[in-house]
């Protein structure tokens, strides 16, 4: 069984890059379960989509990935990256955006939020395995594609990257082309391009 | 046919089509609306043939309107969340005592957490109130045959079914064959049949129909046992190993908590097995038709049985009937549970959970915790936990008002125009609960669909001297607003309705409603009148106003609450959603003093405090931010900043940036967290950090239009002589006026004139573009410019999961 998380906020593009990995993952034969937030989260607030695939031909039961069983987790934001550390399997990798989402909360605060820190965080969280840590320059990447809406493909493209899943680019350009709007496709199979250098 | 990912809710809608549904109605309400969604998509198609599909004005009247179309014969759908019942309920207890002609089919969407909801109330309890079946799926592949089972047996007793599932199943997909296209049945016997014996109700026909259904619900508990396909969803296995002959053990699961079952037993067997260790011997059985209770198939499951573990979400509801049932029949099993305190009393079941309690029931606590983690390779393997200090400094992240709400506006309106009056602030449902959130703290209650407005009145009458203020959204106003307005016109209560008109149902998902006047058959109606509404319910004082406009939504609502008796203001101003966001506003930092004003007035996202930008007025304090990305220029934070430090129309600014800084701070500190995660890292993002120099440097570059300086002075003049509200204001604007004059002209003098200032800045600007452009083309060598995962070279081949 394969877990990945994807965790962000509200608005940001869970949903679409979960549908994009379930695609991979039911082209190349396995049984796929799914789950995401819906509903009062989306208001900015954190979101976690679930995606569960049974690489060993089996089952998939429960559609939420248990604590401590996630091979991969995939953050759009850095504190919800962090946030959801405690799903992450024993060998499992975080891949994270550098761009901090501020909150209004935080705002409000004396020490108002800055991404910056919980990079910093995660760097020392994950000292002892540094190679289980993937910092994506977001933002640089973005700005070569030249569209913020495709965060969600630029993420997916550095997650697979790394060879970490068995999931290859080619399932991602397949996936991609079956589950995105045709008017953005192209964008969105720069944007991989563009991820990889 | 290729498979399509479908979410619950989706199966749901193609199952109800595939079983010829003819008629399709419900109230958005999460974990609910994409069934209706879904059918008026495949309507709007033209893959549903013969189908009407619509947004009903509340639960209560989309149940009734199908309810009719029953007893013409046809089958309906009705659709809403857990409390959308309770307002449907008058009709569903009385309906099932008429009995239904052709299949009609509740799906209850119920929220355990809860998630989205005000309740955690058990529709499957509130079917064996209603004396109602009702079937309970633990996957969206369960809940696509459910629905369509459900017709089936709906015609075949003349009862209606609920179909009860739960956002974990509503909002999870998995892969689906569906029919491409469908057809409605048509009407059974041509159509309606005069009987009005029958099909009206009466206390001696109401006493006859009671006997009917106390007759039919044992043969419907029957057909639950021993009939395809429902006793497929009572489903029952055994594993383990056999120490006595038969199992003692039973676990006894319903809903989604079945799938977490199977993947905690799963688990268990698996670790069992690593760890050579026996299982005991156990039976397992999921009850998908938890009422009528399926008693044959449950008194095979219990037979030879010494304890049953009963797993459920919200209600115990398994666990009591269990418990009846084996009192009736005098059982010798133990029953654990919700009320024994071997299950959670509240809130979602987990796989963790449920893993935890079944193996403390099958005496395995403890054993099998080596054995846990069972990952590919042990590269590397350790659990990674944040220092207690950066989990405390993770921002709390709860729903907010968007940026460009503008509810935003209408709370903030209020509250000024109230001052220092004491007021309650009566809220209800929608996103503008998210109002009471800090700063804002708009509302002071909420209860129910339209509760605001009826609570208020309660409120003038208790506490006369206090302010009665309700809101209410657009959808809930026509939902179950107006019974509410007429109460308070006939017996005289002062209250004021501020009603939120954003053009939409926001919170569930964009749903059209009669003030919109779309429908999902695709033809618009005339849009019904808020106003009107107001006025033929009595409101004589009715004032509107722009949501955005600060100063006139402050004169309606100072307006409306001097009037004695029920007033409202009508505050307009479309969900962001529904319209194309304007250029985002600017932040002048040569003005900004950092007062943090703008934040902790209006609390919108799209602005936060970033304290390492200076400015001559802000100096080390820091300043405010604007994230473009999230901003929708709707401008209230424009008129919230006492130094009118924040300018929208930014068209006259377009393409030139204001004052060299103020476009793209977000970008910048964006790349200045990365410059600093960089230092950390060295090497892995070494590209990044080749990009925030450049980006650095064009900010330096960029140049200043001599119209973008003139127009803001003469803007910061206006603003002083726009005979403001207070001296204080006065004074103020005086102060911004003569700020922008100085800043025009410092900005003037070190650089030349205007003219050669802007030329400079373009050469300098050309210039990097193609440094940029140079950096960024990748020339295939591998020796090149150092990629993003270079990091990873080292590793390649040890770890992962790609053998």
């Amino acid at each position: 069984m394969i877990n990945v998380m994807l965790t962000g906020v509200g608005g940001q593009g869970t949903v679409l890059a979960s549908k994009i990995l379930a695609q991979a993952a039911q082209d190349k034969g396995w049984h796929v379960r799914t789950a995401e937030t819906i509903g009062m989260a989306q208001r900015g607030g954190s979101v976690v989509s679930h995606v569960r695939m049974g690489d060993r031909g089996e089952e998939v039961f429960s559609p939420l990935i248990p604590k401590g069983s996630a091979d991969m987790i995939i953050a759009f934001e850095p504190a919800e990256g962090a946030r959801m550390l405690p799903y992450l399997a024993p060998h499992g990798m975080l891949v994270s955006a550098t761009t901090g989402i501020p909150s209004v909360s935080s705002a409000l605060g004396q020490n108002p939020y800055r991404g910056a820190q919980v990079i910093a965080a995660l760097a020392d969280a994950f000292a002892d395995a540094p190679e289980r840590l993937v910092i994506v320059p977001d933002a640089a990447i973005l700005k070569r594609v030249g569209n913020s809406r495709v965060l969600n493909t630029v993420l997916l493209a550095s997650a697979i990257a790394v060879d970490f899943l068995p999931i290859t680019l080619d399932d991602l350009y397949g996936a991609v082309e079956v589950c995105v709007k045709p008017a953005y496709i192209d964008m969105n199979l720069q944007a991989i391009d563009l991820t990889l250098g | 046919m290729t498979k399509k990912l479908l979410m619950g809710n989706e199966a749901i809608a193609h199952g109800a089509l595939e079983a010829g549904v003819a008629v399709v109605a419900g109230y958005p309400g999460t974990p609910s609306s994409e069934i209706v969604e879904t059918v008026a998509r495949q309507y709007a198609r033209g893959a549903a043939h013969g189908v009407h599909v619509e947004w009903s004005t509340n639960e209560k009247v989309a149940l009734e309107m199908l309810f009719g179309a029953s007893l013409a014969g046809v089958r309906g759908l009705f659709t809403c969340k857990q409390m959308g019942l309770n307002v449907a309920s008058d009709a569903l207890m009385s309906l099932n005592y008429v009995g239904v002609r052709g299949g009609l089919v509740l799906v209850v969407a119920d929220d355990p957490g809860p998630i989205s909801s005000q309740t955690e109330q058990d529709t499957r309890r509130f079917a064996s109130f209603a004396k109602v079946p009702v079937l309970d799926p633990s996957t969206p592949e369960q809940a696509y045959e459910m629905v369509k089972a459900a017709f089936d047996l709906s015609e075949r007793y003349e009862t209606p079914v609920i179909v009860r599932p739960t956002t974990r199943i509503d909002h999870a997909s998995a892969f689906f064959d569906v029919q491409e296209e469908t057809h409605a049945l048509p009407p059974l016997d041509g159509g309606f049949q005069y009987d009005p014996s029958r099909w009206v109700i009466f206390p001696r026909r109401a006493y006859e129909a009671h006997g009917e259904i106390n007759e039919r619900l044992p043969l419907i508990a029957e057909t639950f046992s021993s009939e395809l396909p429902f006793s497929a969803f009572n489903a029952m296995e055994e594993a383990g190993e056999s120490f006595t002959g038969q199992p003692t053990f039973g676990i006894l699961a319903g809903g989604i908590t079945a799938a977490y079952v199977r993947e905690a037993l799963r688990m268990i067997n698996e670790r069992a097995a690593q760890a050579n260790i026996g299982v005991p011997a156990y039976r397992f059985m999921q009850v998908g038709t938890p009422y009528p209770f399926p008693e044959r198939a449950i008194d095979a499951f219990t037979t030879g049985l010494a304890d049953v573990l009963v797993l459920e979400e919200l209600d115990s509801v398994l666990e009591d009937q269990l418990a009846a049932f084996c009192g009736r029949m005098h059982g010798a099993f133990n029953i654990h549970g919700k009320e024994t305190g071997a299950a959670r009393d509240r809130g979602e079941n987990d796989v963790d959970d449920i893993l935890a309690r079944i193996e403390r029931f099958l005496g395995l606590t403890g054993r099998l915790s080596l054995y846990r983690f069972r990952g590919n390779s042990d590269y590397g393997a350790r659990s990674i936990h944040l220092s207690a200090r950066a989990e405390t400094d993770l921002p709390d992240r709860p729903p907010v008002l968007c940026a460009g709400c503008p509810h935003r506006g209408a709370f903030y309106a209020v509250k000024q125009a109230l001052g220092g009056r004491q007021a309650v602030l009566c809220g209800d449902i929608g996103c503008y609960t998210l109002g009471n959130a800090h700063p804002l703290d708009a509302l002071d209650t909420c209860l129910c669909m339209g509760g605001g407005i009826t609570m208020a009145q309660g409120i003038a009458v208790a506490n006369p001297e206090k302010k009665a203020i309700a809101y209410v959204g657009d959808s809930t106003f026509f939902a179950s607003g107006e019974t509410g307005l007429s109460n308070a016109a006939y017996n005289g209560h002062d209250i004021t309705v501020m009603v939120l008109d954003n053009a939409t149902t926001a919170m569930t998902g964009d749903q059209p409603h009669p003030g919109t006047g779309h429908t999902l058959m695709g033809a618009d109606n005339k849009p019904l009148s808020i106003e009107a509404c107001l006025r033929a319910n009595g409101f004589t004082l009715i004032e509107r106003t722009n949501a955005f406009d600060r100063d006139a939504s402050v004169a309606a609502v100072g307006k409306a609450l001097d009037f004695e008796g029920p007033s409202a203001v009508i505050f307009e101003g479309a969900c962001i959603q529904l319209v194309k966001p304007k250029e985002p506003v600017i932040i002048n930092n040569e003005i900004c003093t950092g007062c943090k004003r703008c934040i902790t007035a209006i609390g919108c996202p799209a602005i936060s405090f970033n304290p390492n930008l200076t400015g001559p007025r802000s100096r080390d304090r820091g300043q405010a931010t604007i994230d473009k990305a999230l901003c929708t220029g709707c401008g209230l934070c424009t008129q919230v900043c006492p130094f009118h430090a924040i300018h929208m129309d930014s068209a006259v600014y377009r393409g030139a940036p204001m004052f060299v800084t103020a476009a793209s701070q977000t970008v910048d500190e964006a790349l200045a967290d990365q410059e600093l995660a960089a230092q950390r890292e060295p090497g892995r993002l070494a590209e990044t950090v080749v990009d925030a120099r450049a980006e650095s440097k064009a900010r330096a570059g960029a140049h200043v239009s001599r119209e973008a300086l003139e127009d803001d002075a003469a803007r910061m003049q206006a603003y002083a002589s726009a005979a403001p509200a207070s001296e204080e204001a006065v004074a103020v604007g005086e102060v911004a006026a003569e700020d922008a004059e100085e800043v025009l002209e410092e900005t003037l003098e070190p650089g030349g004139t205007l003219e050669e200032v802007g030329e400079r800045a373009e050469e300098q600007q050309q210039a990097l573009a193609a440094e940029e452009q140079q950096a960024w083309i990748y020339d295939g060598d591998d020796d090149g410019p150092p990629t993003l995962f270079s990091a990873f070279d080292a590793t390649d081949g040890e770890g992962g999961r790609n053998d």
